[in-house]
């Protein structure tokens, strides 16, 4: 059966408006960026909570920790190097130092704005967001998850950063509950670990059936929170396979692949393959080819995943 | 006439006071942001004991006024006041540069009654100061924000984020003083960045302003008095101000911006303020 493909963005702006129509503290912050976020139909709703700033996304992290201190929940989603890197010491001291109870939601992630170059692209936000000590940081991996993770990201009182993607994803669980700090077992195997996150995850799920015609049997783990990393299941899962692959469109160094990393190096240290887009400023051309040039699609993934387990011995 | 004339008077006792706290906290720690903290100090003293809606019984009453100190290396003058008004026992001064005061060399929120946010990173009151003027405006429609900002912070560009986006959205509750002492760092803030006219600036970005004297206790009650300038605009209060104000050594001088005290100025500068507090009296 073919999977159903929803709009990361609309998705996402329906989810906040449900939210919001159960509480009347959530209110919407748009760098000239709320249309394109999913939130049309919030700002016909709900005028009086919708707060159009233009594009000064410094001045919109600082004013959504002021609008928090007085007990608004401020949402505010943008693309997300504009949301990330450029108010990067908005959103350390604003938000995190000051402990407030804002939203920030980065859109067209990863290389998914693929055409529009490396300005466009994301690729730390993951590294600079779980940096900030108290910030949570999510990345849902299909529609359902995007909606319960919304969800599960107005009940958590405190800083999160959430990243969704652009192109249309595909609808890979039936269920999609969601606990912060939870990871979640898609498929059980033996030889070899791949821990999944956001955009990617559908690409890993594709990867783990191809890799069973080659006679590798792929733990299959989805990891939506991306900080604070589910530790517990990090160290089960090495145990059981020895090896580990991570897959993010994210840079290889800072990610989830690195937070990965850090604690299996404390706690059980065993080979991790770390997939990604190389440290470098990406290229840009179509989204899916770009995918494919940095050997993050389904066909990408599997081959080096192969290889590692063959490498890995 | 007569009681202005005495709540001046009474609001100077206040201002001298605090000034001879801040001496206190720079001995505790033996350095500090003296010059900057004492050029706004009547401005602070004034907001704190004849402007602002604040109980120090109840810190985070909703519908209290809100100060932000977004030149937050300015500290002490928050401190001193805050002490002042009873937000806490004068015995924290001597906790100032101390390992885990509550008293930081930029305030924390988290750590001190009466503080609003962790400002020291410059350019960054004005935004959550806009922040929570818009939401005060609908929970709490009375409730007032005053900001200090330096003069030496007007080039950080989120400044001017901010101060589009407060007129913009109508923030009559919102409150700017520049504390223009004219000097940062480095040297005269107009040879490092020409940010004058300050008023004009923020007139242009849609304030009402007015200019005062911010060492002139007379002239900070009266802008007190008479908030906001302009129905349906913030108001930029542009006070003119003396840097290391009410030291006779410090006066106008660049390298009271953060000063390291050797005893004998130490000495001196609790002298000096001792005997403002003793004559009852403006420093």
């Amino acid at each position: 059966m073919e999977a159903k493909y929803s709009d990361p963005r609309k998705v996402f702006g329906a989810a906040v408006h449900e939210e919001a129509s159960r509480n009347p503290n959530i209110v919407v912050l748009s760098a000239d960026s709320g249309g394109s976020s999913g939130h049309g139909d919030f700002k016909n709703q709900y005028p009086d909570r919708y707060f159009e700033f233009g594009i000064m996304e410094q001045g919109v992290v600082g004013i959504a920790s002021g609008l928090a201190t007085t007990g608004l929940i401020p949402v505010f989603c943008a693309i997300a190097p504009f949301v990330t890197s450029r108010p990067f010491e908005m959103f350390r001291n604003d938000v995190g130092y000051m402990k407030q109870n804002v939203k920030i939601v980065g859109r067209n992630s990863g290389i998914s704005y693929s055409d529009l170059g490396a300005t466009h692209h994301s690729l730390e936000d993951f590294a600079i967001t779980r940096m900030i000590p108290g910030v949570t940081v999510l990345a849902p991996q299909d529609p359902g998850e995007i909606k319960s993770s919304v969800r599960a990201m107005f009940e958590h009182c405190g800083p999160v950063y959430m990243r969704i993607g652009n192109d249309p994803i595909p609808e890979l669980f039936p269920h999609s509950p969601f606990d912060i700090g939870r990871g979640r077992v898609i498929r059980n195997g033996e030889d070899v670990t791949l821990i999944s996150t956001g955009t990617l995850t559908g690409s890993a799920i594709e990867a783990s059936e191809i890799l069973v015609g080659r006679g590798i049997r792929t733990l299959l783990v989805g990891m939506p929170t991306v900080n604070p990393i589910d530790r517990d299941l990090v160290v089960e899962c090495a145990k059981r396979t020895g090896r580990v692959v991570t897959l993010e469109e994210h840079y290889v160094i800072g990610g989830l692949g690195t937070s990965v990393q850090e604690v299996l190096s404390e706690e059980f240290p065993v080979r991790v393959k770390k997939l990604g887009v190389p440290h470098a400023y990406a290229t840009s051309g179509p989204y899916r080819e770009l995918l494919s040039y940095y050997g993050l699609d389904a066909a990408g993934v599997a081959k080096s995943v192969e290889e590692f387990v063959g490498a890995s011995g | 006439m007569a009681d202005t004339k005495e709540t001046v008077k009474e609001l100077e006792r206040i201002a001298s006071r605090c000034r001879r706290s801040v001496i206190r906290m720079v001995r505790s720690s033996g350095a500090g942001h003296m010059g900057g903290a004492m050029s706004c100090m009547d401005i602070v003293a004034a907001l704190y004991f004849h402007a602002m809606n604040v109980d120090p019984a109840y810190p985070n009453k909703p519908d209290r006024d809100r100060f932000v100190l977004s030149a937050g290396h300015k500290c002490m003058a928050q401190y001193a006041a805050l002490a002042e008004r009873g937000f806490f026992d004068f015995s924290e001064l001597d906790t100032y540069g101390k390992l885990n005061t509550k008293l930081p060399g930029h305030p924390d929120m988290h750590k001190l009654p009466g503080v609003e946010a962790n400002t020291g990173a410059l350019g960054h009151g004005l935004s959550i100061s806009v922040g929570m003027s818009l939401g005060l405006k609908r929970s709490h429609p009375g409730a007032r924000v005053f900001a200090v900002m330096g003069d030496g912070e007007l080039p950080e560009g989120s400044n001017w984020e901010a101060a589009s986006a407060a007129s913009h959205y109508g923030l009559d509750n919102l409150t700017v003083f520049v504390d223009d002492n004219g000097l940062q760092i480095s040297g005269r803030t107009v040879d490092i960045m020409n940010m004058e006219p300050v008023g004009a600036r923020f007139a242009a970005f849609g304030w009402a302003t007015k200019d005062i004297d911010g060492n002139d206790m007379s002239e900070v009650v009266e802008a007190l008095e008479k908030l906001p300038i302009e129905r349906g605009r913030p108001t930029a209060v542009i006070a003119h101000t003396v840097k290391g104000k009410g030291l006779s050594f410090a006066e106008g001088k660049v390298s009271c911006h953060y000063w390291k005290p050797k005893e004998d100025e130490l000495l001196q500068a609790e002298r000096e303020l001792d005997e403002a507090v003793k004559r009852g009296g403006a420093a």
